[in-house]
């Protein structure tokens, strides 16, 4: 469609061809009708095992305790937070693709959002296995929580990790919610097409007696615009509290006040590089290239070369500032990341997070699936790297040398990382074959011929 | 029995054709009703007439109730309920509480207003409808676009809004009928199978709760906190003989920051090498005043004389001002307080060393003051 | 789509003769202002030219950023706009007059030129590879260089498309905005780092580049909605609509909130750790009555404008736009004197020496406006996307 130059005069077609709403509704409702194909059950074997391997290792932390990690001293930040704050960080595409994007009135986005968002939600339930492990006693979450009790003890407000604690708790809540108000009106499409009755009894209680009236649009749409715009600075605050973590800290390499925006970009790095892989399987799986287009896809590239870019500059700013500001603690960090014992770690991050996405400025990589999928695996692999480097090095060496250590991962740790990929992939698995994959509703009004020719003047 | 009618429905096939429909709609007057499409439109909004949504000032109030609760609650906690210094910082650290507040103002605005909408628009629970499972509503969840001009309007006359909706293009010009149940019931605020519903659910949860922070608990291995294997004070244990866990220091043992007295039955050793290792301050002085009175003064007398209420008893404690006392080295004087002389006994339990010391130069300046020399006056 | 189709006949215009008036007798009153603070006052004066080519630059190089953001992201609602931020672009080459009184007296107020003070002090000594004054020069010659060259090229492809209507024009200006964007972002980075943070030389924050770059990006779109707002009301430009000034307005409190997100950040973090050496400049801000601009700052910059842009009907209130873009500009100079003046005076005052500046600014901008309108067109009649931007509807 878009082989050639781009025509200025026309506004780009969000889906390609010209689909009716009912076969829009039939393509996409398809593998919710139809048992799953031998490609889902061998996906689905592989992430389930995943799973159990996680569920073993967790059942062996909290029997045993978090000794059965890597962690040490200096190093007792390892996995946990390192796989914390990667699961957060690919959260954010999802709310970045839903909510930013509506507020900029993307359209393009229409056919990607309800994807991402469950992806968001997916991601975060992940992210929050790992602070409530690493507290030791887990079974006693509600200690986190400020209510009265008979200790007479509150939660320390001053903690960033109380900070998180609140963050991700109201980021998955009203990720949740604003994923189920984008849900109803489809649920309800799906009540009037299904007829196995228990499923028609499930989509009639959860959509709500939804009824597609003009007068529930109009409230509907004016809560999705609230959520929206409440949901783009929760998500900006969400990373941001969660590099509060480090930056409020006084070690060298944590300390240093461009950490807010350097994580929220990082964040939405990965999250997009993991989005659209996931983009990349499932318009293959599901026959929805039409409505996944290749030019969405090449522009969720730009969103990552811009984010990318944003973090090489952090990257260069913490050098330069390193040396401009004559602290040999801090410069050390530096040199400690490059040329220490976690050398490798870092040069991995530096090559996948701000040399290969390079590659998007050329327009035939951004149109080419293979190497988009190449990149964002690259991405994703770099940017768990980047949380890595970040916290391991600053803390296996900081100010005194007799202080320093060295920190290796056990296998409960890998196991744990590989189980968190395994409920992650699963809860896809499952996704798509439940709900449909890309909302009905909002698809279906961005079609060629949708709205009405009419416009309102001033 | 005849069920009553809900309404006239027609079915649209473009957009235009709708929009040109809500428009006559509304021209003719009618006010009962509505428009169905599966996605929204722009400008249906404003073709209906309909009033700016208030979700919007929801928000506003629910946020700032967040707001003003998160800053509050911390406050409160931190000012007056629990004040603890933390980093060095002051009580009340308003940058510390922004992220709280911040994100608890979203959780309320965001989740608060959706449950407003879902119950005053959608009204849930009471969320059945006439127009549910109707060919209509088939139609329009799909690709269809959709009018329904209720009989309850004013002005509804069954032929000539059949009439109308035909003439403007409508297909499928239908009626849409109540259904029984759904009369019978009419439009109870809690319906008794969604609080019935509810209390299942509220019942549920205590009982997880209770069997969680209850029972589970004090299973292992949860419990192994709270059970631990190490001995505590009064605690029986069957590795000792006596059965009795609390056992006598081992043969040897010394009190924390114990040094062995040199001179213990040597009082003129400690006379000849002990020397007063406190410079003469008034702080010194004091200190020295103040266990003198306490620790002296009930037999000696508060000035030393020897005339406290024991005076002429057995045993008469000796006045501190005799020529032997005045004469004695420090180390003398020390030593009699560490070791005891005569019948008065060691206290070196109840003053430690720095302080006997401090007595000593104590006992110094009575022992100056009653014998003043006019000297000491300049 | 094309119902109201406007045909567009948006030949150049001269603005009304006050405009040429009004900025020739402000820049005559504002250059009077400035030498006489010179010759009374050189020290603050510095101070003071320092504050308005942070300002200058932020109007000026912020508007090619949002010609170049227009450019990479394809939008349409600013294409019928985009001339007025290319007027605004166009200060780029007067920047090298304000640039000029900074070099002939750097030594009242940087102390990294103190060549003593520095050889007694390890960590400045450390510093001289970048703190110098030739590389000052070099760095400063070259951004000014890169944004002069950039906006020349922007304009000139945009005026010549008025013409030609070549859609090859917005490729290449397209190709450009991708170059120009990492350009503009070291080179906006390092003029806050030279300019700004070396003030005080043993302090360093890896945000100020950012912070700087949000207050830029907000001052030059308030300038652009301001101007644009005026242009309207005088029926210059007759077909924007409620939707393009909803964007305009949106743009302002997205960056309000950015602004006091990043100012927060930096805030926050050095509050917490407490160490002294980063400490002590926000110390220097919280004495001696500059706890009062802090705190005036806050209000003036968040407070009131996130409430006043709140509403979605705000954002479309031309009026309410007008007044919070002149007080979020007021605001943006107050942001640079709050970050400038506190190394100069360790007492918060104002004093008649800072009037001149900002006269001269607002002169140099009136004239720009009034000569580069009688040139050029005021809408980009030959760019392929300006029939979707007129049309544009939320």
């Amino acid at each position: 469609m878009s082989t050639g130059l781009v025509d200025y005069t026309r506004e780009e077609p969000v889906v390609a061809g010209r689909p009716t709403a009912s076969e829009i509704d039939a393509a996409i409702s398809a593998p919710l009708d139809q048992f799953p194909t031998r490609i889902w059950w061998i996906g689905f074997g592989i992430t389930s095992t995943m799973l159990a391997i996680g569920v073993l290792c967790v059942g062996i932390t909290l029997w045993s305790g978090v000794g059965t990690w890597g962690i040490n001293q200096p190093v007792a930040w390892g996995f946990d937070i390192v796989n914390f704050v990667f699961w957060v960080g690919i959260g954010h595409a999802g709310t970045l693709i839903s909510a930013i994007l509506f507020l900029l009135r993307q359209r393009w986005r229409n056919g990607i959002a309800r994807f991402a968002e469950a992806m968001t939600i997916f991601a975060v339930m992940c992210a929050a296995i790992f602070p409530l492990l690493h507290t030791g006693r887990q079974w006693l979450p509600l200690y986190l929580m400020p209510y009265p009790n008979q200790h007479g003890l509150w939660v320390n407000f001053t903690s960033p990790l109380l900070w998180d604690v609140f963050a991700v708790s109201t980021y998955l809540t009203v990720s949740a919610v604003f994923w189920y108000l984008g849900l109803v009106p489809d649920l309800a499409t799906l009540r009037d097409r299904t007829t196995h009755p228990v499923k028609k009894l499930i989509y009639s209680v959860f959509s709500l007696g939804w009824r597609h009236s003009g007068r529930h649009w109009h409230h509907f749409e004016r809560a999705y615009l609230i959520l929206a715009g409440f949901a783009t600075p929760l998500v900006l605050s969400v990373h941001t509290i969660v590099s509060f973590d480090f930056a409020v800290s006084v070690i060298p390499g944590w300390h240093t006040t461009i950490f807010p925006p350097y994580f929220v970009a990082g964040a939405v790095f990965s999250g997009f590089a993991m989005v659209q892989n996931s983009l990349i399987v499932v318009r293959q799986m599901f026959k929805l290239k039409h409505l996944i287009t290749l030019d969405t896809l090449e522009k969720m590239n730009k969103v990552m070369i811009v984010t990318g870019s944003m973090v090489g500059y952090a990257y260069a700013m913490e050098y330069f500032i390193a040396w401009y500001s004559g602290s040999q603690f801090e410069l050390f960090v530096f040199i400690n990341r490059a040329l220490g014992p976690y050398a490798w770690a870092y040069w991995t991050m530096v090559a996948c997070n701000v040399i290969f996405p390079q590659l998007f400025w050329f327009k035939k990589v951004r149109r080419s699936i293979p190497l988009m999928f190449g990149i964002g695996v690259l991405v994703n692999v770099g940017m768990w790297f980047e949380r890595f480097v970040i916290v391991v090095t600053s803390l296996s060496r900081d100010f005194l040398p007799s202080s320093w250590g060295h920190y290796v991962p056990s296998p409960v740790d890998v196991g744990i990382l590989v189980g968190s990929l395994g409920l992650f992939f699963t809860l896809i698995l499952v996704f798509v074959r439940v709900l449909p994959v890309i909302s009905l509703a909002e698809i279906k009004s961005v079609l060629p011929g949708a709205q009405p020719e009419r416009h309102e003047h001033n | 029995m005849k069920k009553p009618l809900y309404g006239l429905t027609a079915l649209f096939d473009t957009p235009d054709a709708l929009m040109q429909a809500v428009d006559e709609t509304v021209k003719a007057g009618y006010t009962r009703y509505d428009v169905h499409a599966p996605y929204p439109l722009h400008g249906l909004a404003r073709a209906m007439r309909l009033k700016p949504s208030p979700l919007g000032y929801f928000a506003l109030v629910f946020g700032l109730l967040g707001a003003v609760s998160a800053v509050g609650l911390m406050t409160w906690i931190t000012l007056v309920d629990y004040p603890l210094v933390i980093g060095g910082k002051p009580f009340w650290s308003w940058p510390a509480f922004v992220p709280v507040a911040f994100e608890i103002t979203v959780l309320l605005a965001s989740v608060l207003t959706v449950v407003s909408m879902i119950v005053i628009y959608f009204k849930f629970p009471n969320i059945s409808h006439p127009l549910h499972d109707t060919p209509f509503m088939k139609r329009v969840s799909s690709d269809g676009f959709g009018i329904c001009i209720e009989a309850a309007d004013p002005l509804f006359e069954e032929a000539r809004v059949r009439g109308m909706l035909t003439s403007l293009g409508g297909k499928d010009v239908g009626p849409v009928y109540f259904d029984v149940e759904d009369l019978n019931h009419g439009q109870k605020v809690f319906d008794l199978k969604f609080v019935g519903l509810l209390a299942g659910v509220g019942l549920l949860v205590s009982i997880i709760t209770y069997l969680g922070l209850n029972v589970m608990l004090y299973m292992k291995p949860f419990n192994w906190m709270m059970e631990q294997e190490k001995l505590k004070p009064q605690a029986a244990s069957a590795l000792f003989s006596n059965g009795i866990g609390m056992r006598p220091p081992v043969e040897g043992t010394v009190a924390r920051g114990f040094l062995p007295y040199p001179y213990k039955g040597r009082p003129e050793d400690a006379g000849r090498y002990l020397v007063n290792p406190l410079p003469v301050t008034k702080p010194v002085l004091d200190l020295g005043r103040e266990k003198y009175l306490t620790f002296c003064s009930p037999c000696h007398g508060n000035f030393g004389r020897g005339d406290s209420r024991l005076a002429g008893q057995f045993p008469n404690p000796p006045t501190l001002h005799s020529d032997k006392v005045r004469d004695w080295p420090d180390g003398s004087i020390y030593h009699v307080m560490t070791d005891g002389q005569n019948v008065m006994p060691s206290y070196a339990a109840q003053v430690s060393r720095d302080e006997r010391w401090a007595i000593v130069h104590y006992i110094r300046v009575l022992q100056r003051a009653h014998h003043a020399k006019e000297s000491d006056l300049q | 789509m094309s119902t109201d189709t406007q045909t567009l006949p948006y030949t150049s215009k001269t603005l009304s003769p006050q405009v040429d008036r009004i900025g020739l007798i402000l820049l005559g009153i504002g250059v009077v202002l400035v030498i006489a603070a010179y010759i009374f006052e050189p020290v603050r004066a510095s101070f003071d030219a320092s504050i308005l080519y942070l300002f200058m630059v932020s109007l000026a190089v912020g508007a090619i950023f949002l010609i170049a953001l227009e450019y990479i992201t394809g939008a349409v609602w600013s294409v019928p706009i985009r001339r007025v931020t290319e007027f605004l672009a166009g200060l780029s080459p007067f920047l090298i007059l304000l640039v000029i009184p900074l070099f002939l007296n750097l030594h009242d107020v940087f102390h990294w030129t103190h060549e003593e003070a520095v050889s007694a002090d390890p960590v400045l000594q450390a510093k001289t590879p970048y703190l110098n004054v030739s590389f000052l020069f070099i760095r400063t010659a070259v951004f000014l260089g890169i944004w002069i060259l950039f906006s020349m090229l922007f304009i000139r492809n945009s005026t010549s498309q008025d013409v030609t209507r070549e859609a090859s024009l917005t490729r290449k200006n397209v190709r450009l905005a991708a170059i120009f964007l990492p350009l503009f972002a070291i080179s906006i980075t390092f003029t806050a780092v030279d300019w700004g943070m070396s003030l005080d030389p043993h302090w360093f924050s890896t945000i100020y580049g950012v912070y700087y770059f949000s207050g830029t990006v907000l001052a030059a779109v308030s300038a652009v909605t301001l101007i644009v707002v005026l242009l309207h009301e005088g029926g210059f430009l007759p077909g924007l609509r409620r939707d393009h000034f909803y964007s305009l307005g949106a743009l302002m409190f997205a960056f309000v909130n950015f602004w006091a997100y990043i100012a927060f950040s930096q805030f926050m973090l050095i509050w917490y750790a407490n160490l002294p050496e980063e400490t002590f400049w926000f110390m220097a801000r919280w004495e001696n009555g500059w706890q009062f601009v802090s705190v005036l700052l806050i209000i003036a910059k968040f407070g009131v404008p996130y409430f006043a842009l709140l509403s979605q009907e705000s954002k479309m209130n031309t009026k309410r736009l007008k007044i919070m873009a002149v007080w979020l500009l007021v605001a943006h100079l107050l942001d640079l004197y709050w970050l400038v003046m506190p190394t100069h005076s360790t007492g918060a005052t104002l004093s008649w020496v800072e009037l001149g500046f900002p006269v001269v600014g607002v002169g140099m901008i009136l004239l720009l406006l009034s000569w580069k309108s009688k040139r050029y067109n005021l809408v980009p009649i030959g760019d392929p996307k300006l029939q979707r931007g007129m049309d544009f509807h939320l």
